[in-house]
C-alpha cells in the first residue's frame, strides 16, 4: 500500500495509507501512513461499529492537512473492541466432525454438513442482507460438490469456461469457509475471527475437508495444484507444525 | 489469524521483513483542507465487483469499484487466506469505508466522495503494479480525486 502512494504522489495526488504492518511502512517511507493495531484483514478495525471506523478514517485523513512532511507514520491509539472472544456466542449444532478418516467419508460429512448449515447460512443473508459467498460463480451446493469431488480423488474439470480447475477449486474453497463462516456468525452474538476459526478448522467438517485436500493433493504431478494446495488453502496459523 | 504477532513466527518475519521498493524520492504534495477534498479509495483487497473477473494469483492491474456498487456485490478475491474475512462477511465497512465516506460527506469533514473507487491485489510486487498504478492516477484526476486513503489486508 505504501509503495502505491509513492507512485500517486509522484503523480500528484495526495495519498495517506492505512498500515497493518508498521515494520513494512516504515521501509517503504510512504508520504503518510496511520498504522493501526488491529488484526490482518480489519484496516478500518471492528466491523458494526460505525464511530469507531469513523475515528479510524478521520485519524487517517487529518494527516493530509499536515504541512510538514514526508515521511509521516503516526500510531492510531486504540485497540479494536471485537478482538475479544464473546462468550454468549454458540458454535452451530453438528455432528462433530473427526479431524482424520476416510476420504470418502469426509466427502460425504462435508456436503452433510453443509445442508445442516442452511438454515443458518439463511439467518445470516436475512440479518445482513448479503453474502460473500461468490467467487467460484457456483451455487454452495456444487461448489461443495467440487470440493468434495476433489477429496474424492475424481479431479473434476473446471465447471467455469476461462478459469481452469486449480482455480476453480481455490474460489470454491474461498466459498466453502465464508458460507460457513457466515452461517457460524448468524445471530445476536459477536464471535471474534479466533472464536470463528477455532470453530471451522478445529470441529466442522468442512475444515477437516480442506486440510485432508492440502495433504493429498499435495503428492499431485501438477506443479501448479500443489503450489495452490500448499499455500492459499490452510492458513499459516492453522497449518501443524512438522 | 489475529496481529502480525499472532502468526507463526517465521511467517511474521517473513511479512515484517517482506522486501519494498527503495525510493529515491520523497513526493508530497499538499492541497485544501479536508473538508473540501474529494476522496478515494483505493485497495489492496484483490476487491472485485460480484460478476467481473476475479483476480487470479498475483495480476498486476485493478479492478474498478464504482461509487454505486453495493455491499452485496462485492467480493475479495485475494489469493492470501492469511488474514481475517469475518469482519469483511460482517459489514464491507471493514474494508472497503464507502459508508462511512459517504456520511463524512454529510457531516462536512470531507469535501465528497469520488464516484469511483479501485482494487489492486497486495500479494502482487508493486514495482509490477507501477504502470497501472501512474495511469490510474489519470483516472482519479479526471474524477476531480486530491485525496486517496489506501486500505490494505
Amino acid at each position: 500500500m505504501s509503495a502505491l502512494g509513492h507512485y500517486l504522489e509522484e503523480e500528484g495526488i495526495a495519498t495517506v495509507a492505512i498500515s497493518l504492518i508498521r515494520p513494512q511502512t516504515e521501509n517503504t517511507k510512504p508520504p503518510r501512513a496511520l498504522w493501526v493495531p488491529f488484526e490482518l484483514g480489519r484496516p478500518i478495525g471492528p466491523p458494526s461499529d460505525s464511530a469507531f471506523q469513523k475515528r479510524v478514517i478521520l485519524a487517517a485523513l487529518r494527516l493530509l492537512e499536515r504541512e510538514t512532511g514526508p515521511v509521516i507514520i503516526e500510531d492510531f491509539p486504540e485497540d479494536d473492541p471485537r478482538a475479544t472472544p464473546d462468550p454468549a456466542w454458540r458454535s452451530p449444532f453438528i455432528p462433530a466432525a473427526a479431524a482424520t478418516g476416510p476420504a470418502d467419508s469426509l466427502a460425504s460429512r462435508l456436503e452433510a454438513e453443509s445442508v445442516l448449515l442452511g438454515d443458518a447460512h439463511q439467518r445470516w443473508v436475512a440479518q445482513h442482507g448479503r453474502t460473500t459467498v461468490g467467487l467460484s460463480g457456483l451455487p454452495i451446493v456444487e461448489c461443495t460438490r467440487y470440493v468434495a469431488d476433489w477429496l474424492r480423488g475424481k479431479a473434476p474439470p473446471s465447471p467455469r469456461e476461462g478459469f481452469s480447475a486449480p482455480l476453480i477449486l481455490r474460489f470454491a474453497v474461498d466459498d466453502v469457509k465464508a458460507y460457513c463462516l457466515e452461517a457460524a456468525a448468524a445471530g445476536a452474538a459477536k464471535p471474534s475471527s479466533r472464536q470463528l476459526g477455532d470453530w471451522f478448522w478445529n470441529e466442522s467438517a468442512a475444515g477437516a475437508a480442506i486440510r485432508a485436500l492440502r495433504e493429498a493433493l499435495q503428492a499431485s504431478d501438477d506443479d501448479r495444484l500443489k503450489l495452490i494446495v500448499a499455500n492459499f488453502m490452510v492458513p499459516a496459523a492453522r497449518v501443524p507444525v512438522s | 489469524m489475529t496481529r502480525l504477532t499472532d502468526l507463526p513466527p517465521a511467517q511474521a518475519k517473513r511479512l515484517a521483513e517482506l522486501e519494498c521498493p527503495n525510493f529515491a524520492t520523497r513526493p508530497w504534495v499538499t492541497g485544501p483542507a479536508l473538508s473540501q477534498r474529494r476522496v478515494a479509495i483505493v485497495s489492496s483487497a484483490g476487491l472485485v465487483v460480484r460478476g467481473e473477473d476475479p483476480f487470479r494469483g498475483r495480476d498486476t492491474d485493478y479492478r474498478v469499484i464504482p461509487s454505486t456498487t453495493r455491499p452485496e456485490q462485492l467480493l475479495i478475491s485475494h489469493i492470501s487466506i492469511n488474514f481475517d474475512r469475518t469482519g469483511f462477511q460482517e459489514d464491507w465497512n471493514v474494508v472497503f469505508p464507502l459508508d462511512r465516506l459517504g456520511k463524512l460527506a454529510e457531516e462536512g469533514a470531507i469535501g465528497s466522495v469520488a464516484q469511483t473507487h479501485y482494487s489492486f491485489m497486495g500479494a502482487t510486487d508493486p514495482v509490477q503494479m507501477e504502470p497501472h498504478v501512474r495511469e490510474l492516477a489519470g483516472r482519479l484526476k479526471q474524477d476531480a480525486v486530491d485525496a486517496v486513503i489506501l486500505t490494505p489486508v
